[in-house]
């Protein structure tokens, strides 16, 4: 139970995300929707106050008098509803973006306000800012109802039995009360670069209704049947949050900015589609039996890394875009903590390991009964040729250092997965097999390269980079990816040596040493769960499962996990949802229940 | 100026538009490949696809050659300046509504801006001007529509 927050800024830990595929609101404990971009994740906020809690933007709706809050998703979907418990009688709020029907609105959000008991006095206040707060908006009225104009974007406020409504200071809101029994709604209708839509109540209630549904069915369909079945299944939910619809693309997290030092300069646009991502999400969703995700997610991977062909971008946009250039916002940041940037940097990175990650989706794809056609196959091998020449550079790792590039042994092995995975897919006749030989050569050489310079006696681990003593959790994926046998004395002196120097209990920081950035950051959830899944494969599953279990209880009110979590206070930095966290929660659980059953 | 002039104009036209557009393709400019969209609408087979798809934008060629030839016949005029000028507008408005806003309804295998979480289409939109397919697309898109209608306007000129 959440206790009733001040307004400024929220917990982190606080909110909760509904979506419809194509872009994400975030709700906090308190009722406020405090994130939300139109008409897709990668547009610009017209609810931003998660980054400027002054001019960003929000949705309120909670009680007038102190409240405590119960929250959670309408079972197995990704409908949020939340009670607020007063003095004077309860109220729950259900929330959801819907999915679309007949004449709905370009983006629809529900929020059905239903009298538990009591009467309770509650408010509501919209306050739009499109594109980040730097726009100019007109208030007109339409149909009976407040309309926000800004630009080629337009939102309707369309409240039925709440509240005398009056449009003042740039938000509109009323008062109203509730009485047991009673039910009302305020349906946000927006639209992008074509007329509005003022959906009728009983739609409304049609498409809500069908949205559960909808949702209840996909999460219903899902496989996985092994131990924690609630998170792994509120992790693939989120998931589907985070996969852009239009394309089949899956975005990092649906947020830019969030801190992931509080008052630092880490903060990222995490609103794209990262090629590091694309072996977890692969292999996620086939071990939840997803297949028409796994499919659409492969297709636009190959279909957007073709422009930039051989040679892998770190990240595209989620329409599959190459673009991506980085700027700062004039807003105040996620409790001051500035910059807030749009657009990623990274983008423009050298990453040796996208191209082990490219090469194990392939693997993973035609394991999964797949075939890769003439024009992909021929692609990867002109890929893999561009491993072999490439390999000996250094470059900015899979953490996307900021400091001057290196030798990344974390690089150096997704280099040698790359060739491996290349060798055993012309030997399966899925690419041509014109250089198998020099791809075999290549991949022993790095091998060789890894082990003389990527191993240090001192530490008895593999190293961060070749000649340092420092460790990086993201050799973790040596044992994840099959480096080298489970048995490997190396192996598992890493993994020992990573719990004892990065972590403490089931957490653990991402690496030790420079990155070019000032500040720190939090334990890393990702590697968390790697490290589960590591320990499974590695044969310590009690281990892993005990590890799990710890993990478990660092997800928020409604099982939803941030980037990375703070070390003293537990509170979430960094992204929101996290959708590298929940695939390695998934993958980490599927290990050990893999595991158990041999 | 001849139906059958306009009909080998559209055929060697439509041959130097995809030409051109796979060498684009090739040299990293763009990733528009007309026959693998067109095709993957009849078939999520990719190399049955493009032959579908082949065999689609040449028909296509035909009829926009037809449609070129119906307007020259109107204003008893052609020349290839005068098909480059149609083609300026064919390629914008291939890129503005033909690919961008008609493509993905009918296209059942492609996203659109309200493919939702109940769908998973496996191409994404190409989006305004085609720009999701490269920043170079536009530009390739109408100069290959502009050499296109030049073709035409000149096989049509041309014929007797």
């Amino acid at each position: 139970m959440l206790r009733s927050p001040a307004r400024a800024y929220k917990p982190l830990r606080s909110y909760a995300a509904v979506g419809d595929g194509r872009t994400v609101a975030l709700v906090a404990g308190d009722g406020s929707i405090d994130w939300l971009c139109i008409p897709d994740l990668d547009s610009p906020s017209v609810f931003g106050a998660l980054l400027d809690s002054t001019r960003g933007g929000r949705f309120e709706l909670q009680p007038e008098i102190p409240f405590d809050v119960q929250r959670t998703y309408v079972s197995d979907t990704n409908v949020l509803q939340t009670t607020f418990v007063t003095d004077r009688g309860c109220v729950r709020v259900t929330d959801a973006m819907t999915l679309p029907s007949g004449l709905g609105p370009g983006r629809e959000l529900v929020r059905r306000v239903e009298g538990l008991s009591g009467r309770v006095p509650l408010r509501w206040s919209v306050e739009p800012r499109f594109d980040y707060g730097s726009r100019p908006i007109r208030w007109e009225r339409r149909l009976g109802f407040p309309v926000a104009i800004s630009g080629r974007n337009a939102m309707a406020i369309c409240p039925s039995s709440a509240g005398e409504w009056e449009c003042r200071g740039g938000r509109v809101g009323a008062r109203f009360e509730t009485a047991e029994g009673m039910r009302t709604q305020i349906v946000l209708s927006v639209s992008h670069q074509e007329p509005l839509v003022f959906p009728p109540q009983r739609e409304v209630d049609e498409r809500l209704e069908s949205t559960i549904a909808f949702w209840k069915r996909w999460a219903g369909s899902r496989t996985y049947d092994g131990p924690w079945r609630e998170a792994v299944i509120r992790s693939a939910l989120a998931l589907k949050l985070l996969v852009f619809a239009p394309s089949g693309a899956i975005a990092a997290a649906a947020t830019t900015s969030l801190p992931e030092e509080l008052g630092g300069e880490r903060n990222w646009d995490y609103r794209y589609s990262w090629v590091r991502d694309s072996a977890f999400t692969l292999d996620a969703f086939l071990r939840l039996g997803c297949p028409a995700e796994a499919e659409a997610f492969f297709w636009w991977l190959m279909h957007a890394s073709q422009l930039t062909h051989p040679r892998l971008q770190v990240l595209y946009r989620l329409g599959g875009g190459t673009s991506a250039p980085e700027r700062t916002l004039d807003l105040d940041g996620y409790r001051g903590s500035k910059p807030v940037r749009v657009g990623n940097g990274a983008a423009g990175q050298t990453q040796l390991d996208v191209y082990g990650d490219i090469f194990q989706t392939a693997w993973l794809y035609v394991r999964a009964r797949h075939h890769l056609d003439q024009d992909i196959g021929r692609r990867l091998a002109d890929i893999a040729d561009l491993v072999c020449k490439i390999w000996r550079q250094p470059d900015s790792g899979i953490w996307e250092v900021r400091s001057e590039p290196v030798h990344f042994i974390h690089s150096k092995m997704m280099c040698w997965v790359a060739l491996d995975r290349a060798s055993k897919l012309a030997r399966s006749g899925q690419i041509p097999d014109r250089r198998l030989k020099l791809w075999e050569r290549e991949a022993e050489a790095i091998r060789t390269f890894i082990e003389a310079h990527g191993w240090s006696e001192a530490k008895q681990s593999y190293v961060r980079s070749a000649g340092s003593s420092e460790l990086d959790a993201s050799l973790l994926m040596a044992v994840l990816l099959g480096y080298d046998d489970p048995s490997s004395q190396r192996l598992q002196a890493t993994v020992r040596a990573i719990r004892t120097e990065l972590g403490k209990g089931p957490l653990l920081y991402r690496y030790s040493g420079e990155d070019g950035l000032s500040g720190s950051e939090g334990f890393f959830l990702t590697c968390s769960f790697w490290l589960v899944d590591a320990l499974a494969r590695l044969g310590d599953v009690e281990e892993a499962a005990e590890s799990m279990e710890a993990l478990l209880t660092h997800a928020n009110d409604v099982g939803l996990y941030s980037e990375e979590v703070e070390a003293e206070t537990g509170e979430f930095l960094g992204n929101f949802p996290q959708a590298l966290v929940h695939l390695a929660l998934i993958n980490a659980a599927a290990s050990i229940s893999e595991q158990r059953r041999r | 100026m001849s139906f059958w002039g306009a009909m080998a104009g559209g055929f060697v036209g439509t041959l130097v538009l995809t030409t051109l557009l796979r060498a684009g393709s090739e040299v990293g400019l763009t990733r528009m490949d007309l026959p693998f969209l067109l095709g993957t609408a009849f078939s999520a087979d990719r190399t049955r696809a493009k032959a579908i798809g082949f065999g689609l934008h040449f028909v296509a060629g035909q009829a926009f050659a037809a449609m070129y030839y119906a307007v020259f016949s109107a204003i008893d005029e052609s020349s290839w300046w005068l098909g480059g000028a149609f083609g300026l507008v064919h390629g914008l408005f291939a890129g503005t509504a033909l690919v961008n806003t008609l493509l993905p309804l009918v296209h059942p295998r492609m996203g659109s801006s309200q493919s939702a979480a109940d769908t998973s289409p496996l191409l994404e939109p190409p989006g305004f001007m085609i720009l999701n397919y490269g920043n170079a697309t536009p530009a390739i898109t109408v100069i290959t529509h502009v050499i296109y209608g030049a073709i035409v306007g000149g096989f049509t000129a041309i014929s007797t």
